[in-house]
């Protein structure tokens, strides 16, 4: 079984069930929608990374306390931060398929967080390229609201990245990323 | 004096700002704004450097100075506005030169936030924070507002209202496009301009984001729509990283080449943005001053627009959708009573499914509130189709309400030739933008010849121009009346059509169907109708895009009068291809049980249709419908059934118990009251699938459902408890942050509804929070909320 189809299942509570064959044609259904509207955005920046103690680190001039993140980025040397999206076009698509087919709107939810992980991997890949070629390592991407990271620090983020302006993803007052299908995230780069 | 040289004379913005306060020692993180308070010599100096440059137009220091992006408490607003436009004042009388057109361009950038339904921010919150920032700016002397940097359409809208409506003075706009001509949040080219032209800006164009390479294309197509003053305001090329800084890589002597470029292609105000420098702009000025400035092209296309996407009337006929609008229709009349728009929505998609290219929206209705409902219509609309909508009404207020809030430049049906109409509906289409449709009557009614009805249209056309609305945003509906009672009425409405197409150059609408009215086998006479007023010159039809017959002549027409490139539309629909798919063999004596296991819609409608006949609905309920959910709800928790069977099986049930709910109102059975329950994802959430998922479930077992949305006021939410006396309230809460607002309705619901439980769910939660904020039942999947509700209120 594919990997996306295996995560989509995931998500929709399968676990390691068998998929039945409504299912099965309303994943593929889905996929081929978002294709056609997912407007995939992202931006990264890679920052130098000063771990103060077991619950404080510096991005240069950002600041983060959170001792599940601290754990995360030991022996990393730099940092890069990321924002990505899939735009408000698969907002939009989702919404408009939750009016006439609930069932297919909630597979259709599920297929898009693989569709998101799936950017965000790119994104892994892109910024793996970047860092210096010597064998160095990257750490598992780690986003506010895992752990005790905070979700409030999504702000400061989309703040450093220029996010609302480069790939047009914002921040709620009660901090949830807007289009919905997106996510910021830090990868320690050892 | 700036307004009467726009479009006549070539004129020059500035550079960019924040990089130069940068070499100046602003920090990362430091508002720019504030050094119009802090740093006054550095920021006039700025200014006298661009002035001296030749710009004129400087923009003043305030692009984030707006209240939901200037959160800094250390200087007021208003003080930094003043300031910045004082900063530019002095720039200019220190830098420009004798004689020098100088102006103060009101700097206004955006929010940085996204506009509801996408977002969270309301348009009209929207609309108070750039009314605070222009009221300012206005009273400190700026000669024009300017607004820049936009990605989104409805958050351009609302600061141009705000400009429009609280200032005299010239407003110009710039959006940012990617380089394929896209907004960030899904818009183009065509309907950013529609929207803008139809605001009546008095120059429109791009910035930032690409370089001036990359801007030629979409400056070409921006004048293909439009013939108003394009401005282009460029980054200095595309940003490089070069050692963990951004870089700019064209430089001044590149960039005046490639501007130069730009204003042969027709812009007629050039600046920079990221990147560009005083000797950018100065050596720009050089390469650009003696050009000619290119003329106006003389656009006019008829065009409406949506977030996202633009419909021309033209030459290829349009269907607008006529279903949305309850004469003859009590299932939408009792939706729209009771606030529900499920059925709109789905009829909206539905038609756009079928073929549509806009959708009419009617909801007038007796003791309703129009304005409300109308508005609230097309905003839901608007949240899932991009298709541009009619807003059809004969309420003012409501007409001016939908317009307000609507996304784009909206069809306007109707004014018609009665003073008092022209009065009331011009003056909006003025205001917010808009494809008007007038209707030839007036105070005689409908004159019975072409050539009357020919006269109202010229006049309406002529009183429109009046107002500054040209000729191509006004369609002739030239009105349809019935055969049946007046032999002539085909001939007189084709001859009308003909008239008004090359008497007045204006573009046409029609309901169709009004033809047939009291003659047998309607859909023969309308779809033959339609086929002659396209030939006559019927430009959009306001039809039934489900209509076979209807449709057939759209597709035939269109095919036949080489509106169809290479037939593609017609094969598509008609050829082998559209009939290879024959629906699946229908198994043979299924029964309504194993459909709604199974999760068949289609099946379950037909097969509870067939049971019908030889049983009762409540029979078919408790036999059939009742045990099947059951099993597939025991399946759910037991974990052999997955949610999307759950909610399949929840939709087949839906479809079956539609056919037995019409049933038993035609036998006059009256429901049993049912059980109300409210489901609300509570406030600073936009989460709303889960409870999505419970509604549907919650009404399968026969519970009223008062779904109050995403990001609910707690007063709503006991409002509604109280005023409908409703026994179950559930909340749902996605993330940490608004688990607060849970708790806070909780507290509101028990001091005023205590016999009022609560049930809560979400991915954030579990027990133990529950039991926090004082929930009285944590569900922790979908049928969990069900079977808490049938306990409490069913079985008592």
């Amino acid at each position: 079984m594919d990997l996306r189809l295996r995560e989509t299942l995931r998500y929709l509570g399968y676990g390691k069930h068998a998929v039945d064959e409504q299912t099965y044609r309303l994943i593929s259904e889905s996929f081929r929608e978002l294709e056609s509207v997912v407007r995939e955005r992202f931006i990264y920046r890679i920052f130098n990374l000063k771990i103060r103690d077991e619950e404080l680190l510096w991005l240069e001039s950002f600041s983060i306390r959170s001792r599940n993140l601290v754990k995360n980025m030991k022996d990393c040397r730099q940092a890069a931060v990321f924002a990505a999206t899939l735009g408000t076009t698969t907002d939009q698509l989702i919404r408009r398929t939750m009016v006439s087919n609930v069932a297919k709107a909630a597979v259709m939810q599920a297929c898009a967080a693989t569709r998101m992980e799936e950017l965000c991997d790119k994104i892994e890949l892109e910024i793996r390229e970047q860092a210096e070629p010597d064998g160095r390592i990257l750490r598992p991407r780690f986003s506010p609201g895992y752990g005790d990271l905070a979700l409030e620090y999504q702000k400061e983020i989309l703040n450093i990245l220029a996010a609302p302006k480069k790939i047009g993803v914002t921040l709620t007052d009660s901090f949830m990323l807007t289009p919905t299908k997106s996510v910021t995230a830090f990868i320690g780069i050892k | 004096m700036l307004k009467e040289l726009l479009g006549k004379e070539l004129l020059f913005f500035d550079g960019a700002m924040g990089t130069l306060l940068q070499e100046q020692g602003l920090q990362a993180g430091e508002y720019p704004e504030n050094w119009n308070i802090s740093h006054p010599e550095q920021v006039i100096e700025i200014h006298r450097r661009y002035f001296a440059a030749g710009s004129n137009i400087v923009l003043t220091n305030t692009f984030g100075a707006n209240r939901i992006k200037y959160e800094n408490q250390e200087y007021s607003l208003r003080e930094v506005v003043y300031q910045a436009v004082a900063h530019v004042k002095e720039g200019a009388e220190k830098g420009a030169a004798q004689g020098r057109k100088s102006f103060i361009g009101l700097d206004i950038g955006p929010t940085g936030q996204l506009l509801k339904p996408l977002g969270s921010l309301d348009f009209e919150a929207a609309y108070e924070v750039f009314k605070e920032v222009v009221r300012y700016g206005t009273e400190a002397g700026a000669d024009l507002i300017h607004i820049e940097t936009m990605s989104d359409t409805y958050e351009v809208k609302a600061a141009v209202l705000a400009a429009k409506e609280n200032s005299d003075l010239p407003v110009t706009v710039t959006m940012m496009f990617d380089e394929k001509g896209n907004l960030l949040t899904g818009g183009d080219v065509a309907s950013a301009v529609a929207l803008l032209e139809g605001l009546r800006v008095d120059a429109l164009g791009i910035n930032c984001g690409l370089g001036p390479a990359q801007m030629q294309p979409l400056l070409i197509e921006i004048r293909r729509y439009t013939d108003l003053p394009v401005i282009v305001n460029p980054n200095a090329g595309l940003p490089q990283q070069r050692n963990g800084q951004t870089v700019y890589d064209v430089d001044p002597a590149e960039f005046a080449g490639a501007m130069a470029e730009l204003v042969k292609a027709g812009a007629a105000l050039a600046g920079g943005c990221c990147g560009t420098t005083p000797d950018h702009i100065k050596m720009m000025i050089k390469a650009c001053r003696e050009l000619p400035l290119l003329r106006p092209a003389d656009r006019q296309r008829t065009v409406v627009s949506a977030y996202g996407k633009a419909v021309e009337i033209g030459s290829i006929p349009v269907i607008i959708g006529e279903r949305i609008n309850p004469t003859g229709k009590s299932k939408l009349k009792a939706a729209l009573k009771e606030q529900n728009y499920d059925y709109v929505l789905k009829e909206g998609i539905k038609q756009q499914d079928a073929g549509a290219h806009i959708l009419d929206v009617n909801t007038g209705l007796p003791d309703i509130d129009e304005a409300a409902v109308l508005r609230e219509a097309v905003c839901q609309l608007q949240s899932i189709t991009s298709l541009p909508l009619q807003i059809d009404t004969a309420d003012i207020g409501a007409m001016e309400a939908a317009m307000r809030i609507y996304n784009g430049k909206p069809m306007v049906n109707s004014v018609n030739g009665k003073q008092k109409s022209m009065d009331a509906v011009l003056p909006l289409i003025r205001k917010y933008g808009g494809v008007v449709v007038a209707l030839t009557l007036d105070e005689n009614g409908i004159p019975e010849t072409a050539e009357g009805r020919y006269a109202i249209a010229a006049r309406i056309v002529n009183e429109a121009a009046g107002y500054g609305i040209a000729r191509k945003d006004v369609v002739a509906d030239v009105l349809t009346m019935t055969v049946s009672s007046a032999a002539e009425s085909a001939k007189v409405t084709l001859k009308a059509l003909e008239l008004v197409r090359e008497g007045l150059g204006i573009q046409t609408v029609l309901g169709v169907s009004n033809i047939s009215f009291g003659l047998p086998d309607r859909p023969v006479l309308n779809s033959a109708f339609y086929t002659m007023a396209l030939q006559n010159g019927l430009s959009a039809g306001i039809i039934n895009p489900l209509s076979v017959e209807m449709m057939a002549s759209y597709y035939a027409y269109c095919a036949l009068m080489e509106k169809d490139v290479n037939f593609e539309q017609y094969i598509r629909q008609y050829g082998q291809g559209a009939k290879a798919e024959a629906p699946p063999a229908q198994e043979q004596n299924m029964t309504l049980y194993t459909a709604i296991e199974k999760g068949l819609k289609e099946e379950a409608y037909r097969i509870s249709g067939e049971l019908l006949k030889e049983h009762q609905p409540l029979y078919i309920i408790n036999t059939h419908l009742i045990p099947a959910l059951d099993v597939v709800g025991k399946g759910f928790e037991a974990g052999t059934v997955f949610l999307p069977q759950l909610l399949m099986s929840a939709e087949a049930a839906k479809a079956a118990f539609e056919v037995l709910q019409e049933n038993m109102s035609e036998h006059g059975q009256t429901e049993q009251a049912k059980e109300k329950v409210i489901l609300a994802t509570v406030k600073g959430d936009i989460h709303d699938i889960g409870k999505n998922i419970v509604k549907v479930l919650l009404e399968n077992y026969g519970f009223e459902v008062l779904d109050l949305g995403k990001d609910v006021d707690p007063e709503m939410i006991v409002q509604t408890a109280v005023d409908q006396d409703v026994r179950l309230v559930g909340l749902s809460a996605l993330m940490t942050t608004t688990v607060g607002s849970m708790e806070t309705t909780i507290k509101l619901l028990r001091d005023s509804k205590p016999d009022c439980k609560v049930m809560v769910g979400g991915a954030v939660l579990n027990r133990e929070y529950a039991d926090m904020i004082g929930a009285d039942f944590y569900g922790k999947d979908a049928m969990q909320s069900v079977y808490y509700a049938q306990k409490l209120l069913h079985d008592k």
